[in-house]
Order: C-alpha cells, then structure tokens, then sequence
C-alpha cells in the first residue's frame, strides 16, 4: 500500500511547485491544504478498495466502520507529511531571504558611501575656472576644498562610522564650493553644539541630506534660499536637524522620495538598529526639517 | 550671429563669455537667469543661437524649449546630463560639458557656421510664421526631437492634442491645431480638414473623391480626405 502513498504525495509535490503554493499566505494556503488531505485521502481509499476488491472480491463486504477507521489512518499519514513539507519549506525560503536582505543591504551600503554627485563636482570645477580669472585666491582654496572633499568620499569607503567634527569639516567644505556657484542666493548657518565633538556617526550622511536639501530645495528656487545645520544632545544622544529653504514633497507622492532618503534610513537601521531615528518634514510653508537623533554607543 | 546665454550662474555665464570673446562671429545679445526670462528675451532680441543650461531652478531647459513655438538653434551647456541630451533621437544640436573645452566648442561653432553659410539667408526677413525650415521641439514622455518643419508630413488633432508625423514617429504636442494653423506658413501647409494639415511636399497622389472632396495620399503611406470647400482652393494650390 505504500507506494499509493509515495505516488499521491508525489503527485501532490508536483502540484504543489507548479502552481507556486508555497508563495501564499498561511490563511489562504490552510483551506487549499486541508481540502487536498480530504482528496488524497479519498483517492487513497479508493485505489485500496479497487486493489482489494482485485484480490479478493469478498472484501466489498468489509463492515463500514472498519473502513472509515482505515481512511482516517491513512488521512493522519497524508496530515504528517503536508506538514513536514510545508514546514521544512517555510524555513527554507525564510533564511534564503534573509541572506538575500543582508547581501542586498551590505552592496546598497557601499554604494551609498561612495555616492558623491558628478552633476555636483564638475558644476563646482565649471565655476573655479571663471572664478581664476575674477579672484585667483578665492578659486585657490575652492580646489583645496574639492580636493579635501574627494578624499574624504575616497577613504570612507572604508569606515563604518568618523568623528563628528570630521564629517562638519566637510559638510562646511561642500557648502563653501556651493556658495562660490550660488552666490547670493544661497544663505548657510551653523549652530553646533561643542558637545556633538564627542559624537561618531555614518561618513557623509550629513553630507548627502545637506547635499538633498540644496538640490531639491535651493537650487529649485527663482531667488534661493537658506540651509541651517543645528546640533543639540538631548539625553545621551545627538540631535542634528537640517534645515533648508524649499517643500517635502512638493507635488509629489510619498513612493517618489529620493533614494538618498531611503538609503539614510537604511543605513541608519543596520548601523544603530532601533536606536537611531530619522525624520522629514514640512516645518512650515517654506522650509523642510530633516531630523536624524543618534546614539551616544552602538 | 544674436546669441542669447541662459544660464543660472553668474560664473557659468561669465565663463562662457570669455570662452566665446575668440569668435566675433557669435554676437552676444544678452544674458538670461531663468527659463521665464530667458522666453521673454528670446521673443524681443529673436536671436538665432541660444547657449541653454538644462538645469535651472522652477523651469527647466527643456520646459524652455516646450514654451517655444520654433526654437532657435541650441547649443545645451550641462555639467552631467549627457544622458538626457542623449534622449534626443532627431540630431538638429549640439552639447557641450561643463567646464568646457576648448577645442570642442571651436568645433561646434564652426559645424555651426559653416552650416549657417550654406543655408544663405533666403528668407531672413520673412513676417514671422514657421516656414519650412523652422524647427520645432517636440518631447514625448523621455524622447525628444528637433524637426524640421519640411520632415513634417502631417499634422493630426487628436483631443487637445496635435500627433505630429515625421519619419516612422508621431509624437503628441499639446497645442490647438487651429492655433498651429495660424503660424504655419500657408505655402507649404495646407489645412485639408477640421482633423489635418498637411505638408504640401509630402503630397505622393491625389483621386477624386466623393462629394467633389479629395482623397491625398502622403508618401509616408497616409490618407487623408480633403473636404469639399478646401478641395477647390487645394486644386489652386497644386496647380501651376
């Protein structure tokens, strides 16, 4: 008898790879399941009673509670091996997928780091060469600023966190390079708490918002605007807020926010888990407040 | 040649002046920061080349470029945005990365001039409608073109649209066809329906009709009937 139940199953794997069944939700699955053991264990039965009946045709006179008693045995061996099935592919596809996040995470990462704008760098070089000729200094410091600011987007790929103070160095080198293309209309403010010093955090994600803020924001506006770069600790964690001259979203629908938003929060997610946060916001009509809160030790 | 620059920055655009003060050729006739008003300059200077950042806050160049009802020729300036000049499937411009170079600017303004040569100012000082040899900007979703009027085969109303067949495309515009017809220059368009203009170059074959009406065969393979009360002054047209 057993090898009606190698066959079924067999049959019912097959099915069940075929139509993708291992893709659906427990809810709808259970129902499909349960129904499939009433029906293997129908067919079951039948082969048995036919194969019988071949051998021995006295045995049509079996009584009926013998033979609902064998159904429910053969029934049980069905349930068991469902579930075996089921359960051992559930945890299959569940650590594969898991291995496919974290390799995926791990490339978006190095990706990230090394993102520095193109668009950015040669509109930078664009203007120290007009500015040569117009203030021959001021274009000197603006190629040491690139200069430190290509460096930096070099060794980071490297380090999973820096100092504070490193990364405000060339967030301030960035904006100096936008202020000689801006010019008047672009506004920068600092208000650095003396404290953030102490603080590590992910190399160039201030960089990127601040990067963000002037793209989408500034640079879109007739007239320009303004970036502010704000630090405060509040209970054993850093608090930096960005704030820039422009609107979140303006216009747009929430599944279009920029990959820079959606890789700062990824990373801030493998890097602190639960304890860092990051937010964006319309403060008020005219200005977009990027939060990021971070913790003192990961 | 008037020549307009639009650009941003101040730097970008002192940059390019200084580039351009080798070529006396090219007359720099003003200066423009943004897309409005770089619309507004180019309908009172009318000048011939634009130097056009792609870039700018509120509008951008092309957006500039839809604004247009015939655009001037262009010369795009773009710090990293070859791929969406590259979008352009109708090859009638030119680009140049900044910071720019040299050598490829001397070699885009002399393809230019020489081109400018050979076209001999014919109809220089023509009233302004579109003649055959305009351009026009037409952007469909991610591709753009520069066509020449004179490949234009045919124009078709589609709702507040206009298809415009040229070659195997017919992108859409968003434009009335009776304000297209009013600027179209009358000796090479030819309104033949409430739904058509075609391009009196493209006219293949000709067969009566019913109703005293037409029907025109373009040689791109299209049909298009030409009312009765626009048979007559077709027939006018076509005849010597």
């Amino acid at each position: 008898m057993c090898i009606f139940n190698i066959s079924i199953t067999h049959l019912f794997r097959n099915i069940v790879v075929k139509s993708g069944l291992l893709e659906w939700k427990w809810p709808k699955l259970l129902p499909f399941v349960l129904f499939a053991i009433f029906l293997m264990t129908m067919c079951n039965s039948l082969l048995v009673s036919v194969f019988e009946y071949y051998w021995d045709p006295s045995s049509i006179n079996t009584e009926l509670d013998r033979k609902l008693f064998a159904g429910l045995e053969i029934s049980a061996v069905y349930f068991l091996w469902t579930i075996i099935y089921f359960v051992f592919h559930y945890f299959e596809r569940s650590t594969k997928s898991l291995q496919y996040e974290a390799a995926i995470s791990e490339f978006e990462l190095n990706n990230l780091k090394t993102q520095l704008n193109p668009h950015f760098i040669f509109n930078a070089l664009n203007s120290i060469r007009a500015l040569v000729d117009e203030d021959p200094k001021k274009s000197k410091q603006a190629i040491t600023q690139l200069s430190n600011i290509l460096r930096n987007s070099l060794i980071l790929d490297k380090k999973k966190l820096i100092s504070f103070e490193e990364e405000l160095n060339t967030v301030k080198d960035y904006l100096e390079l936008e202020l000689v293309r801006y010019e008047e209309r672009l506004n920068v403010d600092y208000d650095i708490s003396p404290e953030s010093m102490d603080f590590n955090i992910p190399p160039m994600m201030i960089q990127t918002l601040v990067e963000n803020g002037i793209k989408h924001g500034v640079s879109q506006l007739t007239k320009g605007g303004s970036i502010g770069i704000k630090t405060h600790i509040n209970n054993h964690t850093l608090v930096i807020q960005i704030r820039n001259s422009g609107q979140y979203l303006n216009g747009k629908s929430k599944s279009q926010v920029g990959l820079g938003i959606k890789n700062t929060i990824k990373r801030l997610d493998l890097i602190y888990s639960d304890q860092a946060s990051f937010s964006i916001e319309n403060e008020n009509s005219d200005t977009v407040l990027t939060q990021i809160v971070i913790p003192e030790t990961i | 040649m008037k020549t307009l620059i639009i650009d941003d920055e101040r730097l970008a655009r002192k940059e390019l002046l200084s580039l351009l003060d080798s070529y006396p050729e090219i007359e720099i006739v003003g200066e423009a920061v943004n897309a409005d008003e770089a619309f507004s300059k180019i309908q009172s200077l009318k000048p011939e080349l634009i130097f056009l950042d792609i870039q700018m806050p509120e509008k951008t160049g092309f957006e500039l470029l839809e604004m247009l009802d015939a655009a001037p020729k262009v010369i795009f300036t773009t710090a990293y945005d070859e791929f969406a000049i590259k979008a352009f499937e109708y090859n009638a411009l030119d680009y140049l990365l900044k910071p720019i170079n040299t050598d490829r600017l001397a070699e885009t303004i002399n393809k230019l001039l020489s081109k400018d040569d050979k076209k001999e100012k014919e109809e220089e000082k023509t009233p302004r409608k579109l003649s055959a040899n305009d351009q026009v900007f037409v952007k469909d979703g991610d591709r753009c073109w520069f066509v020449k009027l004179a490949d234009v085969r045919l124009f078709e109303s589609d709702g507040n649209y206009i298809k415009v067949y040229f070659e195997k495309n017919k992108p859409m515009i968003h434009k009335s066809l009776n304000a297209l017809d009013e600027k179209l220059d009358d000796r090479s368009f030819f309104r033949a329906s409430r739904k058509h203009i075609i391009n009196l170059g493209w006219v293949d074959t000709i067969e009566p009709w019913f109703n005293g009406g037409l029907m025109v065969q373009l040689k791109g393979g299209e049909k298009i009937e030409v009312s009765r009360r626009q048979a007559a002054r077709f027939k006018d047209m076509m005849s010597l």
